[in-house]
């Protein structure tokens, strides 16, 4: 499959990095990153000069870093955004349901012009992100435990991009190619909504599952972004007895309710799922798509229940977000998954909301970039690591597929970053081994934006309002 | 291996030193390594099994258990007391405090074992009266009598203040109790040391045998199962609210009381006549650094949020970045016996001050995390991260009505800064009700003035809500028969 295609020498284009995507995987791990630099380099500064001007956060960064222009990639390390650059709002517009003036915040940190968008009527922060979403906007959200919402800017602008890079990257770690060999996919979550976790699926398996037909989730609702973000503040006033003047639309404390007994509901719902699946789909090719934490809870719970799946030749999974802190004393838990549910691919990716160039586990376990991501590392006191041997320190990164809001972020993780080429998988460009830890953990906080952290506090959520 | 200190177990009187067979080696903080005795294998040495063996101290006249808590406080002093030095360079070398204010601290221990200070103490809660013997209550013919008897105590101390330490053994002490301390890693000597002076005072004075100092993990199964039983704790303090309660929290039942002094943080008020003078503003500038600013934003009594009565029009704004001005100004002056620029800037907070300075339209950023700072926010709200504020940064709030930070106002809302003191009897109600534990004035301009105020509380005042001392003691009634029928009994007896 994959990857036993013959790489082809390609050249990349700076003016146009959105496009690299298109000469494929297989002929962009070919190439070796030092190769890269150059249009990298270009490519980088192109885009800074393109949206200097109309893009007041970058603006305001640059002129007090003193950038004007960029001839390295050491010149543009001043002008990686901190995560918390996407919520720097205050929480209370989002209590207030001061949709204007969220929207005019969101607006300062994309090129589109989100004046022209018509905002009658909205109550909510989910209905604002749908009217944006009609409005071309392809905005997703995701969370910390503060329960705080980040707001990544993406657009209709990046979806030909990000789609085509996000199904690259299920063919590069499961080695089937999505467009050409589509299978009928199950993920247990919800059918959608804003986050990342669960927009991103929604959008990308539905392709990959060959129609929105064949991917199948536990449930057909959506996850509500204005429970996710008030969930703290709703709690609290109904522990003083006054959660009717909070002012919410009554729909949304329903919705609370609904939620609140849906997650008392889910491990029964889950087990019931899984079972009619394996049922149902007794010898066919299936895709499995979701948490690694799921499938183990599920592989574990059907063996002692004598339950055991036959997919058909060739299914395979997919995971995201780890085990999330999922207790189990399997010395290889992902081989354990892969025995109960017969199947041989078990792929996962490494990444974060603010980046569309998700890296694909490689066959020995390593997380390999694309030329259309620069990766940078930092020291702890923030001086760049040499691109150089084997780096561990804080990831950076250019995502120079961002082409209507800024790409350069710096993030709360820390990584062991290999520069030599040297993996075995035979993909060159740099790559992360799974030695990945977060900051904020070893310092005994989490604030950090990833599809993982909106799990987290969307299952600390449940958590709390369920066991409260 | 020199870098290993050894911390002895103190057990009533008595040093036990690690030995080659007997040790446990812990990790402090700021890589301290310490050697200790075994603490599982001295439960009985730091445990008081039979409760009966409190009548020593019982027995000893408050008066007495006085002098002798002043005569130890004499010995506390930094020039040649070798433990008191040894506590204070490991507190430096757990980073919490500044050289300077750590130093100011320790000078002013022997300030609380003053005689006349532990003599209001006592009388202004419990009374010795009552711990010296029965007393009987008014009108009843002297048949119902009560005293406070001293308890088993435990206590989990906090560790980001030396003060702790000496509040606990003196607090110990005046309850004529039993006190064993943890000794918590940030701080794993102050204790050690006042309990080893009174050792070298007297090793048999009934305070002395009274006090076992120990440093074990917390969160130690084995220890805590031990020690946490109704047969040998009454009572437990914990300093540090959830993180230290938690694992205790298992052990606890029905016999065991704990006194949970949780963490708490502190807030102030300021009237909107305040931005229509300069010499208003300055003097309110002062009386918030100073609470900003004491022993560099480390404690709970340190304000973090400051709420101004004021619109949040472009005019008001510019006034209120005035007196933001004003405030990191003030922050300078401060003398460094209280407060000093941070060693390092905090990374954590630093980001999140560079990420809202980006929003013009919501917030103003003046300073920084090494020489202090403020966050203003241009609308009715305090910021998002204000559980990071530290290093000195304050965030000042325009609020349209002061009675509406109520709602931010809870068990943890310790103290209340208020300027000026006309605002305080519109305040006080509400806030109390709301959780507020004690209203403090920013008033005086100067900032030695306004710390001295600070510092200037009677002894024996409550402490976050409650009074300890009362609190630590078991209140027991003597109600005896009417004198006829003890008389007529007694005669039965004789026939």
């Amino acid at each position: 499959m994959g990857e036993a295609a013959v790489a082809t020498k390609v050249v990349l284009d700076p003016s146009q990095p959105e496009r690299w995507p298109e000469l494929g995987f297989e002929n962009l791990y070919a190439m070796s990153w030092r190769d890269c630099v150059e249009a990298q380099t270009q490519a980088l500064r192109l885009r800074f000069e393109s949206m200097s001007g109309s893009l007041p956060a970058l603006d305001k960064l640059a002129s007090k870093e003193g950038i004007r222009s960029i001839d390295s990639i050491e010149d543009a390390l001043p002008l990686l955004f901190d995560h918390r650059v996407f919520k720097n709002y205050p929480l209370s517009l989002i209590e207030t349901r001061n949709i204007p003036k969220l929207h005019a915040w969101l607006g300062r940190l994309t090129t589109h012009d989100l004046s022209a968008m018509d905002l009658t009527g909205l109550t909510t922060i989910e209905a604002w992100l749908d009217r944006l979403d009609d409005f071309g906007m392809l905005v997703t959200t995701s969370s910390g435990t503060t329960g705080k919402l980040s707001f990544v800017p993406r657009s209709q602008t990046e979806y030909p991009t990000w789609e085509r890079v996000y199904l690259a990257m299920l063919h590069a770690t499961t080695g089937v190619d999505p467009y050409s060999d589509p299978v009928e996919t199950f993920a247990p979550s919800y059918r959608g909504g804003h986050q990342t976790a669960l927009k991103v699926p929604m959008m990308f398996n539905t392709i990959a599952a060959g129609g929105s037909e064949h991917y199948h989730t536990l449930y057909q609702t959506h996850m509500s972004a204005d429970l996710m973000s008030l969930a703290g503040r709703m709690q609290a006033a109904e522990d003083r007895g006054e959660l009717d003047k909070l002012g919410l639309d009554p729909a949304l404390i329903t919705a609370r309710q609904d939620m609140i007994a849906l997650a008392k509901r889910r491990p029964r719902d889950l087990k019931d799922w899984f079972n009619k699946l394996f049922e149902d789909y007794r010898g066919k090719r299936v895709k499995i798509s979701g948490l690694g934490s799921d499938m183990l809870k599920t592989a574990l719970d059907g063996r002692s229940n004598g339950i055991k799946p036959e997919f058909g030749a060739g299914s395979f999974a997919f995971y995201g977000g780890g085990l999330k802190g999922f207790k189990h004393d399997l010395p290889d838990w992902e081989a354990y998954v892969r025995e109960f549910f017969g199947i041989e691919r078990l792929g996962t990716c490494y990444g974060m909301s603010e980046i569309m160039g998700i890296t694909p586990r490689c066959a020995h376990g390593n997380y390999h970039f694309q030329p259309f991501t620069i990766p940078v590392l930092f020291d702890a006191e923030m001086n760049p690591l040499p691109r150089e041997g084997t780096q561990t320190g804080r990831f950076g990164f250019f995502d120079l597929l961002a082409q209507t809001y800024w790409g350069g972020f710096i993030s709360g993780d820390e990584v062991t970053m290999h520069w030599e080429e040297d993996c075995a998988c035979g993909w060159k460009q740099p790559y992360v081994d799974p030695a990945i830890s977060r900051y904020s953990d070893k310092a005994g906080g989490d604030d950090k934006i990833t599809c993982a952290g909106t799990q987290k506090v969307y299952d600390d959520f449940l958590n709390f309002v369920s066991e409260g | 291996m020199s870098d290993i200190r050894e911390i002895p177990i103190i057990a009533r009187g008595r040093i036990i030193r690690p030995t080659d067979d007997d040790v446990a080696i812990f990790n402090g903080r700021g890589g301290a390594q310490f050697r200790s005795p075994d603490p599982h294998r001295h439960i009985h040495d730091m445990v008081l099994g039979n409760p009966v063996l409190l009548a020593d101290l019982m027995d000893t006249p408050t008066s007495q258990i006085i002098e002798f808590l002043v005569e130890v406080g004499k010995r506390l002093r930094l020039d040649d007391n070798p433990w008191f030095q040894e506590s204070f360079e490991l507190c430096l070398q757990a980073g919490g405090l500044a050289e300077p204010i750590l130093r100011s601290v320790y000078d002013r221990l022997p300030a609380l074992f003053d005689g006349h200070h532990l003599t209001e103490q006592v009388e202004n809660t419990i009374g010795s009266a009552y711990l010296d013997g029965w007393v009987a209550r008014d009108g009843h013919d002297g048949r119902y009598r009560t005293r406070a008897i001293g308890t088993r105590q435990l206590h989990i101390t906090a560790g980001n203040v030396p003060v702790v330490a000496a509040v606990t053994i003196i607090r110990g002490a005046l309850s004529k109790s039993d006190i064993l301390i943890k000794s918590p890693s940030n701080d794993p000597l102050t204790a050690n040391a006042i309990a080893r002076t009174m050792i070298e005072l007297d090793a048999a004075h009934p305070v002395t045998k009274h006090v076992a100092v120990a440093y074990w993990k917390g969160g130690d199964e084995a220890m805590e199962r031990e020690i946490v039983r109704t047969t040998r704790i009454d009572k437990i303090t914990a300093w540090g609210g959830m993180s230290s309660v938690r694992h205790i929290q298992k052990f606890l039942q029905p016999g065991i009381d704990l006194i949970a002094l949780n963490p708490k943080f502190s807030i102030s008020m300021v009237g909107a006549e305040t931005l229509e003078s300069e010499a208003a503003m300055d003097e309110a500038a002062t009386g918030i650094a100073v609470m900003a600013g004491l022993m560099n934003q480390t404690a709970c009594v340190n304000t973090r949020m400051v709420y101004i009565e004021c619109g949040d029009d472009d005019e008001s704004l510019a006034k209120l970045e005035d007196l933001g001005r004003r405030v990191v100004a003030a922050l300078k002056t401060l003398p460094s016996f209280f407060s000093t620029p941070a060693a390092a800037p905090n990374p954590e907070l630093e980001a999140e001050l560079e990420a809202v300075a980006m929003e013009d339209d919501f917030y103003t950023v003046l300073g920084n995390t090494v020489d202090g700072g403020v966050v203003i926010s241009r609308f009715p709200d305090r910021v998002d991260f204000y559980d990071q504020l530290n290093n000195r940064v304050v965030n000042l709030i325009p609020v349209p009505d002061l009675l509406d930070v109520v709602k931010w106002c809870d068990d943890t809302t310790q103290n209340v800064g208020i300027y000026p003191e006309s605002l305080r009897d519109r305040l006080i109600g509400p806030f109390a009700l709301a959780g507020v534990q004690q209203f403090v004035p920013l008033s005086g301009g100067d900032p030695v003035k306004v710390y001295r105020e600070f510092n200037s509380l009677p002894a024996g005042m409550p402490h976050d809500g409650i009074e300890p001392l009362r609190r630590s003691v078991r209140w027991v009634i003597d109600h005896r028969a009417p004198a006829e029928q003890a008389v007529n009994h007694l005669q039965v007896a004789a026939a």
